[in-house]
């Protein structure tokens, strides 16, 4: 038992939104390297399972997260990447979702978003919140040495295929992911690169991506993707989407995003993808935890935005 | 100053390397970190022996000082207490504070900030209070910056510091700096010396004293709106420092003055005042100078005044006195109820309560209901959640047969409003009406819109529902509730959000307490052991957790009877988590069995479970045999 004892009180330190001490992220890291070591690019991952999108250091309405789809281990989950930046907590958010990685292996499984990575998060907010909170960038290295080491994607039970951006022309088959060598920072091109950045789009075939990374991809590509390699969804995170989650080519691909009012002003709602053991999916919508005590905006629209 | 070494030394858990990385992204040398410095404690001589900080090589933090890295210069200014104790006062005066003032005054707003801070909490690393002047010629600079923030942080530094200084030093240095500020050019300064005069004045001889309220003046009169803003801002506290006399003779005519102000930036801050110095003032004074101010406040032109009137209306009416209140504030309440502007509307809503509460029954009956109907159907749903969120305290007030007349016909209404927040306001708060007018006359009037709000869209409103549902299960009695409420319950259960059914399992153990075992053996335990064959794992869990939470309440007997043989079905589930949490179910109840009981019949099934593939199926066995 007193395996997990450092562990466990990490895991109540961070339920209070409260971050750990530098020498416990170190110590966390390392345990989670170790872990994530042993992952494959193309992660099993067995059903029931519980899948979400980006959380962007919302870390309030991650709780309102588990609010909704239960506890940690309860409930097994998969993270699709984006931890990290924009939100307020992301050192919070990020440790949290480690900690439970390491603790309960086999019920939570994270992936690699493009911004588990050095050169975006020193642009998005998490280099500049790990300086503020600890006075120097260690804890920000820390994380983003073990970000190198997070799995590119997932597969539960062989069929539903997940991921944190989309498809890339260089990849036709799920053994090529498997050959990839992840341990590097996110290059700005290539196969590893466009998992985390490519977009679905009504266009077919493959087209350059106004993000000026990875690439958009249309239906036919989805359509002939999934029938290769016999799976029946592809599901991935990475846009903005009003609902919480979208379909798209013909129920291909569905995109999931889980940071409710994005960025605390786009209004949109987040959502989760229950998985149950028939491999039957379930969708529940979710709005921002209530904030108290945090300052009152006012709400009405300014005419200027209209 | 016992806490002043109490520094966060993060960087160094008992290990004399320091280590400093830096990240240098252009180059791309993500993974280097340079080992700058092995520093051996030794090294330098201490002027005296740090407590906590031994191992900060100053050397490294004065060097820093000059970094162009802004973060290493901003961890040097946050150790400039350890700085100033290794140099020694002598030198921290003669070479520190000069070189500060020389250089670093230049700096980002950031390291000003911080210096500001720090300089405040420097008065014994520089010698005690007789040498502590020396940190004003650099704090008097710090007062005159740019940012705003900068500014204040150097005011609160000077007024601590205003606070130790010996008498001469007050009068020989302070004064002139506060003097010297007043009257500077930048308008900087001058918003600085209007938060200095709180502190200084109470300090300066009475010759002085006449000289500080004649700056004041100058400074309420002055052509920079911010310096005006800021002088409006201090004039109420610094009103409480002055003797009474003054306080009418010299202090209302720069607050009448103030309050007719051009921009309303400055108007609004009198609002605040009219009710601190309302409170100086007898009732003839305050209906003479204060009222007008006020009611025309209530008026103003500019919506930001009128929403500070409605925001401080409770202060305001207690400054102005019950009678005042009757007579004259109840007509500007009124206003600000009808104003114009939601946000208005918003504040004013949220005093409604308060401001009835101070005025008699018939007044609120009579004046202020027929706006509060109103506000019930405002186009704002912000207004509405305001109302929603007080209205509940109106009926104490109102009594029982007003709140029947009046007052129950808007509940109803708000319950049924669009708007989730303005049903949860009223959700939360039935109890209020419930201790007025009795459960029989609420459940009657309130329970169809409530049975309608259990199946609401938003979770958090079928929460309040279910939090509510005991004590109206207590008052409504077996029958009544079996027949309008049981099967809420049972549906709870089966909710698609977590919480709800954790809340429903709650419930349920609530229920039990409230109706007996008897009622929960055949109305609940049946319904809830149903759901285990739920082919949803996370369904199958709620009967789980249903028995952890019911297992305390019915008795050794029913876990024995209908509980046990339940779980030790439940061991062979596919799912790995319903696998530990049998583990961890039989963890609750183990200690509510018998021994024998425990050995023949729930030790096996842990056995079987410490056989288990799965690691944390595993773990929560081996817990609950150390139990056996």
């Amino acid at each position: 038992m007193g395996e997990f004892q450092d562990v466990d009180r990490y895991i109540s330190i961070l339920k209070e939104c409260k971050p750990l001490s530098e020498s416990e992220v170190k110590h966390l890291c390392e345990k989670a390297r170790d872990i994530l070591l042993e992952e494959s690019n193309v992660q099993p991952v067995k059903c029931p399972v519980t899948v979400c999108g980006d959380i962007h250091g919302q870390f309030h309405d991650l709780m309102e997260l588990f609010k909704i789809g239960g506890n940690c281990p309860d409930t097994n989950y998969l993270f699709m990447g984006d931890y990290v930046d924009r939100g307020f907590y992301s050192v919070e958010t990020v440790t949290l979702l480690v900690a439970l990685k390491v603790r309960y292996k086999d019920r939570v499984t994270i992936l690699r978003g493009n911004h588990e990575s050095r050169q975006i998060t020193q642009v998005y907010g998490f280099y500049d919140e790990c300086l503020r909170k600890y006075g120097n960038p260690n804890v920000w290295r820390f994380f983003t040495d073990l970000f190198d080491y997070l799995p590119l994607t997932a597969l539960i039970e062989k069929q539903v295929f997940c991921l944190h951006g989309g498809l890339s022309p260089s990849i036709d088959t799920l053994d090529h992911i498997r050959n990839l060598d992840r341990l590097q920072e996110v290059p700005h091109e290539g196969a590893m690169c466009d998992l985390l950045w490519s977009d679905p789009d009504d266009r077919s075939g493959f087209g350059y991506s106004p993000r000026g990374a990875g690439y958009t991809f249309g239906k036919d590509i989805s359509e002939q993707f999934n029938h290769n390699n016999g799976l029946t969804l592809v599901a991935r995170a990475h846009q903005l989407v009003m609902e919480g989650y979208n379909w798209c080519h013909d129920q291909n691909v569905v995109t999931i995003f889980s940071a409710p009012n994005y960025c605390y002003r786009c209004g949109n709602q987040a959502a989760i993808m229950e998985i149950d053991e028939k491999m039957k999916h379930t969708f529940l919508q979710f709005d921002p935890a209530p904030r108290r005590g945090e300052p009152h905006v006012t709400r009405r629209t300014p005419d200027y935005f209209l | 100053m016992d806490g002043a070494f109490e520094n966060k030394s993060t960087d160094n858990d008992g290990s004399d390397e320091i280590f400093i990385s830096i990240c240098d992204v252009n180059r791309k040398r993500y993974n280097s970190y340079i080992k700058l410095y092995n520093f051996n404690n030794n090294n330098i001589k201490m002027a005296s022996t740090p407590e906590s900080d031994d191992y900060h090589p100053i050397v490294i933090l004065i060097d820093e000082l000059k970094n162009d890295d802004i973060q290493l210069r901003l961890n040097s200014i946050r150790k400039l207490q350890s700085i100033a104790k290794a140099l020694g006062p002598e030198r921290t005066r003669s070479e520190l504070i000069p070189y500060l003032q020389d250089s670093v005054l230049e700096d980002e707003d950031e390291v000003l900030v911080a210096l500001a801070e720090e300089l405040g909490k420097l008065t014994d690393f520089v010698g005690g209070n007789e040498h502590a002047t020396c940190l004003l010629p650099p704090l008097q600079m710090l007062a005159g910056a740019e940012e705003v923030v900068v500014r204040e942080k150097a005011v609160d530094a000077l007024n601590k510091i205003c606070s130790e200084l010996s008498q001469s030093a007050f009068e020989d240095c302070f004064l002139p700096l506060l003097l010297n500020l007043s009257k500077a050019d930048w308008f900087t300064s001058r918003t600085s010396a209007c938060g200095l005069l709180t502190v200084a004045y109470p300090r300066a001889s009475s010759e002085m004293k006449k000289n500080l309220r004649k700056t004041f003046s100058t400074l309420c009169h002055d052509d920079t709106p911010m310096v005006r803003r800021a002088a409006a801002t201090h004039l109420g506290n610094f009103s409480k420092q002055i003797e009474k006399d003054a306080v009418k003779s010299e202090m209302l005519p720069l607050f009448t003055f103030l309050a007719s102000d051009e921009q309303d930036s400055v108007r609004l801050l009198g609002v605040e005042n009219c009710a601190i110095i309302g409170s100086m003032l007898s009732n003839e004074e305050n209906i003479q100078h204060i009222l007008p101010i006020l009611k025309s406040s209530a008026q103003d032109k500019s919506w930001r005044v009128r929403y500070m009137v409605a925001r401080l209306f409770k202060e305001l009416c207690d400054s102005m006195g019950q009678e005042i209140t009757k007579s004259e504030l109840v007509g500007s309440f009124v206003k600000l109820l009808k104003d114009t502007e939601a946000e208005v509307r918003t504040e004013a809503a949220q005093r409604v309560t308060e401001v009835c509460a101070l005025i008699s029954k018939d007044m609120s009956v009579k004046n202020i209901l027929p706006c509060v109907k109103d506000l019930v159907s405002d186009v704002s749903q912000h207004v509405r959640a305001a109302l929603a969120q007080v209205i509940m305290g109106l009926c104490p007030i109102f009594g029982k047969d007003d709140t029947l007349q009046y007052l129950l016909e808007l509940f109803l209404q708000l319950l049924k409003d669009d708007f989730p927040d303005v049903r949860l306001n009223i959700i939360s708060k039935l109890d209020a009406v419930n201790k007025v007018i009795g459960i029989e006359m609420l459940s009657q009037s309130l329970l169809p819109a409530i049975v309608e709000l259990a199946e609401d869209q938003q979770w958090r409103v079928r929460l309040a529902i279910i939090d509510y549902i005991p004590l109206l299960a207590s008052q409504l009695g077996v029958e009544f509730f079996d027949e309008k409420l049981g099967n809420l319950c049972m549906t709870w259960l089966g909710d698609p959000v977590f919480s709800i059914r954790e809340a429903a399992t709650n419930n349920l153990k609530k229920l039990t307490e409230v109706f007996g075992v008897e009622w929960a053996k055949s109305n609940i335990i049946p319904k809830v052991l149903t759901l285990h064959s739920h082919p949803n794992y996370l369904y199958r869990m709620t009967t789980l957790f249903s028995i952890g939470v019911l297992s305390p309440v019915v008795g050794s007997d029913v876990i024995a009877s209908s509980m046990i043989p339940l779980l030790t079905k439940m061991v062979t589930d596919k799912v790995p988590n319903i696998r530990f949490n049998v583990a961890k179910t039989f963890q609750i109840i183990i200690p509510l069995l018998d021994s024998t009981i425990v050995q023949s019949r729930v030790k096996p099934s842990l056995l079987k479970l410490l056989e288990d593939p799965d690691k944390d199926v595993k773990f929560y066995a081996n817990q609950a045999l150390q139990l056996c």
